[in-house]
């Protein structure tokens, strides 16, 4: 056989369905996509296992097959921690940063502020005395390679197995124990062929072992399906609860997202109440009305910035893709390749497949590139606007005050209303009797009520501002009337100035000024007057204004925008962040136009311009000395998905109130690590050169970490940190805390007042019950909202050697929360991660490459 | 040499598309052809033939019907309505049962069908249930038309690996021979005539050995008999429903009033964006046309002939804008909606901000 004949006569590569023992881990490699073809979405008859309850389930058991039947607690621990970056874990589930801890093995709860009864949206799981889950192993001989066909030869044996089972073809989980370690049995195939079949007994699991985690959650959404909850992305929806909004054709839907995980002492579910927005109209519709809206000329740009990154509902499955790209030169009497190889027209497809005609033969056809493979398909999807629903919201709909204020009635829930509809969930399973069925079988059960404990409240702060001192009103977490008529910290003179505005906005932009007078002596701030420049509204106007009048003393250029576009104010950031390093404030003419709040706006507006050039605005009192806190965060561009930013500040001074930053651009596939690292050296160096001595203790509050990748964080980001300080010197070993921040947790706590549910006041701390045992974590509520629930920030402390006790950890942590400068309050991370999120989104929206050095030392950012 | 034969075959032997899709494709242009509204599938399985005719339009009731009731749960969730049924309610309306029982049983549940389809069905029966078989399809049933298919054992010969039968689970396969005289028997004794047919044609040379599956329609030939047979039939159900999922649709007053709504105040906001921005003066490019958008000038003619024909025109008053309800009620989506003018005004009542003698649409401009 020549070595071409060969290669020809091997299998197709997807001829195997399951991998061979201990080949699971080895990913083979995308192919790169050579052939350009193109798919339509597989009908849903031909999908093999589809989103069908077994599908997580396989994913979860694949990876211990490997260790196959010597399994056993300690390796299953290592093996879900060595899983590939593809498959996620969504709970970081098997990171244990706790043990390495020495000073929080014993405790980590902190002791300070009064106690606060609290209600949660958890729930214990309970299992019967003595519950176990007992895990097989399934023989086939001779091989059997289809899964239905495993299932189907195993589940003939039902006298044996039971009728209470979850199989992936392969392992098999079973609420009771067999006979015998290992079952022989004997099934025969449609073909007559006789089948021997072996079950072993591999494992019998514990409650609380990760994998009976998984299990769980597998059952659980086993359960929502059989309630007939829609599944869209991660969560269950109730199709038949659904709130329409026609102003914005807009609808939504009411549905709930669940995980079951091992918290401080049991076993909980934690269920959330999530909406679903969808959208009444078609891609078709939306590009119907852009070119009503844009004309012919911009349509095509208007069509790819609004419609690029958006996810879509295919009408006819129930399918969610992202729009990539728009192919302008196709149109449903297009063909496409199907997988048996023959051509056919999208317009016959969906006759023939769906029984829908497709109207509008003219739209062109929308580009969907999937990351993972589906089935047998790879590469680009090809999509028909007319078929494709709208999902979620655009940032221009979030910008849409009207709109947003329609959702928020439906979609912000007070904290009674949220915990009721939260309740309705359990009630569902409580009242349904297959779901009770199921769970009986498996030998679980719920608690229908939900978790109560008690938390703490920290004192609030008191914020200083050049020798003034005073308190906030705790209940609002605002102290913007306690700051009016006390001078700033720290205020820099603004001596000369530009300011630049359209002849449209001349008495705007005089207002403005006048207002900026009246506010500015009473912070302290000397304000001269400025260079008063009327351009023409178009960007190379104000470009040219810039290159010609600013000069090296320019404090501060100040721009009076008269539209929004981002072209415009994107190319005055681009110029002033990089090529000439000036801080600069652009304000939209409109929000100078109502003479009713003027006065407040160019109070914010002095105060912002003040930070912008190295002001100061308050402080509150940090009791460590030599301290150096360091925030990050990224920003992943959506729409062409080809830029991560990572925006990086580290504090200069004793009070904390001076901030250096820098920032990482990195294209897709390079590691944001690198760069990080060289922004911690960078940092040190500026702080040293600032304070004549190095920093003994850091904080790191890292934000922008998604479900799933604390793992990679604790393995490679913690260990540069360690690298970067080893490499200042040998004697050189300051204490150093990494704390990771985030935001979207589905936790959520309300405080048991007058016999009501109540927001949380800000400061409340929660650090037991709710918390996960292997890691030191906390909960603070440090934010107020005004209407629906406070979302509390989740801690977690994966390296800690400060030495420090939980408490003074949680405190500073919340101290920080009160230093972020365009808020006078309380906001919900720590300052440090709101300014690391602010020059990420610039430099990722506006600038696209990293800032001028020059300006690392000023909020020029905000 | 036999051996040799029977390989040979085995790469021969491959139906593309295969067997049981071009059994579906057959029930389901028999559905194109005929437009039955309502449809049983008797062994219905997974409901993969129940999953691809939901999509066809002329249905409006779809019953599976199967003996094993794990079977039909594994996979029953697709048979739900998916998100965008609700998005966009489709006009007729769909509901899909599925029950656990036998064929050789008669519940009332099965009654009213045009179309009983038993693809690969009777050859699972056991003497009795088949002796029974007929009686109930045809004499309890009697739907219109019955399509049922069985293997041909003439083509077992030909397939790979087959010794007695295709399936273990199969209690008999018959010839071409025994499946017509069956049937024809059958069809005389109810009053049917029937077609012979199959799908999985022989390869050439081997024709005599038919269909791999081979098919009879069956055809009432009495017209549909009205309510004295009903009556004397039996009503005692003994099937058990396990899944019924009713699509939106727009025969429902709740979907009905929300897409109403949803057009009146779409249509009222696109008039009232046209009213705005002529007041303005822009936007008035003679040039702005294109293949792209015959919808949206087809829209902006019809309402300037509106206002011309009909007098009647939309006004702004203060902050307010006014869309008189006859011009939305004028335009084909909302007038296809409702149908009466009457209907139009009861759907949206409350809903939708009115003028105070109810005649238009009011819209606030402030703000904009």
């Amino acid at each position: 056989m020549t070595g071409r004949a060969r290669a020809r006569g091997r299998p197709p590569r997807q001829g195997s369905t399951l991998p061979a023992v201990g080949e699971a881990p080895l990913q083979q490699p995308q192919q790169p996509q050579q052939l350009q073809q193109l798919h339509v979405p597989p009908p849903q008859l031909e999908e093999p296992g589809g989103h069908g309850p077994l599908r997580g389930f396989k994913r979860v058991l694949q990876e211990r097959r490997p260790e196959g039947l010597q399994v056993s607690s300690g390796l299953q621990d290592l093996s879900l921690r060595d899983r590939g970056g593809r498959r996620r874990d969504f709970h970081d589930l098997g990171v244990n940063t706790r043990q390495a801890m020495v000073h929080v093995q014993e405790s980590k709860t902190g002791l300070s502020g009064r106690m606060v009864k609290l209600t949660t949206n958890h729930f214990r799981l309970t299992s019967r005395p003595q519950w176990a889950l007992y895990q097989y192993h399934v023989d086939y001989s001779p091989e059997m390679e289809a899964r239905r066909l495993r299932s189907a030869l195993l589940f003939q044996h039902e006298e044996h197995i039971g009728k209470t089972h979850a199989f992936d073809g392969s392992i098999l989980f079973l609420p009771k124990k067999l006979e015998n370690k290992v079952t022989e049995l004997f099934s025969r195939t449609r073909n007559g062929e006789d089948v021997k079949i072996t079950v072993t007994m591999t494992n019998e699991l514990p409650p609380t072992s990760p994998t009976c985690l998984q299990f769980y959650n597998i059952i659980f959404r086993r359960l929502l399906k059989m309630l007939n909850l829609q599944q869209i992305g991660r969560n269950y929806y109730n199709p038949s609860d659904l709130v329409s909004i026609p102003n914005h054709r807009l609808m939504v839907w009411l549905g709930f997202t669940s995980s079951i995980l091992q918290y401080e002492e049991n076993v909980m579910l934690c269920a959330d109440v999530s909406h679903k927005v969808l959208r009444g109209e078609t891609v078709l519709d939306t590009m119907h009305s852009l070119h009503s809206q844009v004309g012919e000329e911009k349509f095509r740009d208007a069509c790819a910035k609004e419609l690029i990154g958006l996810i879509v509902l295919t009408r006819y499955n129930n399918r969610t893709y992202r729009i990539d790209d728009i192919d302008w030169d196709n149109n449903p009497k297009g063909t496409f390749r199907k997988s048996d190889g023959s051509e056919m027209s999208f317009v016959e497809y969906y006759r023939k497949q769906y029984n829908i005609e497709i109207s509008d033969w003219m739209q062109p056809v929308l580009i969907s590139q999937m990351k993972r493979k589906r089935g047998n398909m790879q590469g680009p999807v090809a999509l028909i606007p007319e078929l494709c629903s709208l999902t979620g919201l655009t940032d221009k709909m979030r910008s849409d005050f009207s709109m947003m204020k329609d959702l928020a009635i439906h979609t912000r829930l007070p904290p009674e209303q949220r915990q009721r509809e939260i309740g309705r969930l359990l009630n569902y399973i409580q009242k349904d009797d297959n779901v009770q069925k199921e769970l009986r079988n498996w030998g679980l059960s719920f608690d229908y009520k939900s978790v109560s404990f008690t938390g703490r409240v920290v004192q609030g702060e008191k914020i200083f501002q050049s020798g003034n001192m005073f308190d906030y009103n705790p209940q609002f977490a605002d102290w913007t009337k306690e700051m009016r008529g006390v001078p700033l910290m720290h205020a820099v003179p603004v001596d000369s100035w530009l300011l630049i505005y359209t002849r449209r906005n001349y008495d705007v932009a005089n207002t403005l000024l006048q207002s900026l007078f009246k506010v500015t002596p009473s912070m302290g701030i000397r304000m001269s007057k400025p260079n008063m420049i009327e351009v023409d509204d178009r960007t190379e106007a104000y470009l040219r204004v810039l290159q010609q009048r600013v000069t090296p003393d320019t404090n501060i250029v100040f721009c009076v925008l008269s539209s929004s576009r981002k072209d415009k104010y994107d190319a005055i950031k681009k110029y002033l962040c990089t090529d000439c390093p000036i801080p600069s404030q652009c304000v939209l003419a409109r929000t100078l136009s109502k003479p009713q709040t003027i006065m407040t706006i160019a109070t914010k507006i002095a105060l912002q311009m003040n930070c912008k050039m190295g002001g100061e605005l308050w402080s509150v009192e940090i009791p460590l000395k030599q301290v150096m806190i360091v925030g990050i965060d990224c920003y992943h561009d959506t729409i062409s998905g080809k830029q991560s930013v990572a925006g990086f500040v580290a504090s200069l001074n004793q009070t904390v109130t001076r901030w250096f930053s820098r920032c990482v651009v990195q294209s897709r596939g390079q590691e944001l690590v690198d760069g990080i690292k060289v922004c911690f050296q960078t940092a040190l160096r500026t702080w040293s050169k600032w304070n004549k001595c190095l920093p003994s203790r850091i904080f790191v509050y890292r934000d922008g970490v998604g479900d799933g990748q604390l793992n990679t964080l604790v393995n490679y980001e913690v260990p540069q940190f360690l690298d970067c300080l080893k490499s200042v010197g040998t004697d050189y070993s300051p204490r150093l805390t990494v704390i990771v921040v985030k935001k979207r947790v589905a936790a959520r706590f309300f405080a048991e007042i007058g016999g009501g549910l109540k927001n949380p006041p800000p400061g409340t701390v929660v650090d037991t019950v709710v918390t996960r045992p292997e890691w030191y974590d906390f909960f603070i509520v440090s934010q107020t909202v005004k209407n629906g629930c406070v979302a509390p920030t989740h801690y977690n402390v994966i390296y800690d050697t400060s030495q420090l006790k939980p408490d003074h950890v949680q405190r500073l942590t919340y101290k920080l929360c009160h230093m972020y400068y365009n808020w006078s309050g309380i906001i919900r991370v720590p300052a440090p991660c709101q300014y690391a999120h602010k020059l990420a989104f610039l430099v990722g929206q506006s600038i696209h490459r990293e800032p001028n050095l020059m300006l690392s030392d000023r909020l020029y950012y905000l | 040499m036999d051996k040799n034969f029977q390989e040979e075959f085995t790469q021969v032997i491959k139906f593309k598309p295969p067997l049981y899709k071009q059994r579906h494709q057959f029930v389901k242009d028999l559905v194109e052809k005929y437009k039955p509204k309502k449809v049983a599938d008797l062994g219905c399985a997974d409901c993969s033939l129940l999953r691809m005719l939901k999509f066809c339009s002329c249905i409006e009731e779809l019953a599976g019907l199967d003996i094993c009731a794990n079977v039909m749960k594994e996979k029953m969730h697709t048979l739900s309505p998916l998100p965008a049924d609700y998005l966009q309610p489709s006009e007729r309306s769909l509901t899909i049962t599925l029950h656990h029982g036998s064929v050789a049983h008669k519940d009332p549940c099965m009654l009213g069908f045009d179309l009983v389809t038993c693809i690969e069905l009777i050859e699972h029966l056991e003497e009795p249930e088949l002796k029974k078989f007929p009686e109930v399809v045809f004499g309890f049933m009697a739907p219109s038309i019955v399509v049922i298919s069985t293997p041909n054992s003439e083509f077992n010969p030909l397939l790979p690996g087959v010794m007695l039968y295709r399936h273990p689970d199969h209690k008999f396969e018959w010839n071409q021979a025994q499946f017509q005289s069956w049937a024809l028997e059958t069809a005389r004794c109810y009053d049917y005539s029937v077609e012979f047919t199959g799908v999985g044609h022989p390869p050439t040379g081997m024709e005599r050995a038919g269909f791999c599956t081979q098919i009879g329609v069956f055809t009432r030939k009495y017209p549909q008999s009205g309510e004295s047979v009903l009556s004397e039939k039996p009503t005692e159900a003994v099937y058990k429903t396990v899944f019924k999922a009713v699509y939106p649709s727009l025969k429902d007053e709740k979907y009905l009033q929300n897409a109403v709504i949803s057009e009146v105040i779409f249509t009222a906001q696109i008039i009232k964006h046209r009213l705005t921005s002529k007041h303005e003066e822009y936007g008035n490019d003679p040039e702005r046309k294109s293949k792209f958008q015959p919808s949206m000038d087809c829209f902006s003619d019809y309402l300037g002939k509106l206002v011309v024909e009909k007098n009647m025109e939309p006004f702004v008053s203060g902050n307010e804008v006014y869309i008189p309800l006859a011009i939305i009620f004028s335009f084909p989506k909302v007038n296809r909606l409702c149908g009466t003018f009457e209907k139009l005004c009861k759907l949206i009542a409350g809903k939708v901000t009115l003028s105070s003698d109810g005649s238009a649409v009011m819209f606030s401009i402030e703000g904009e």
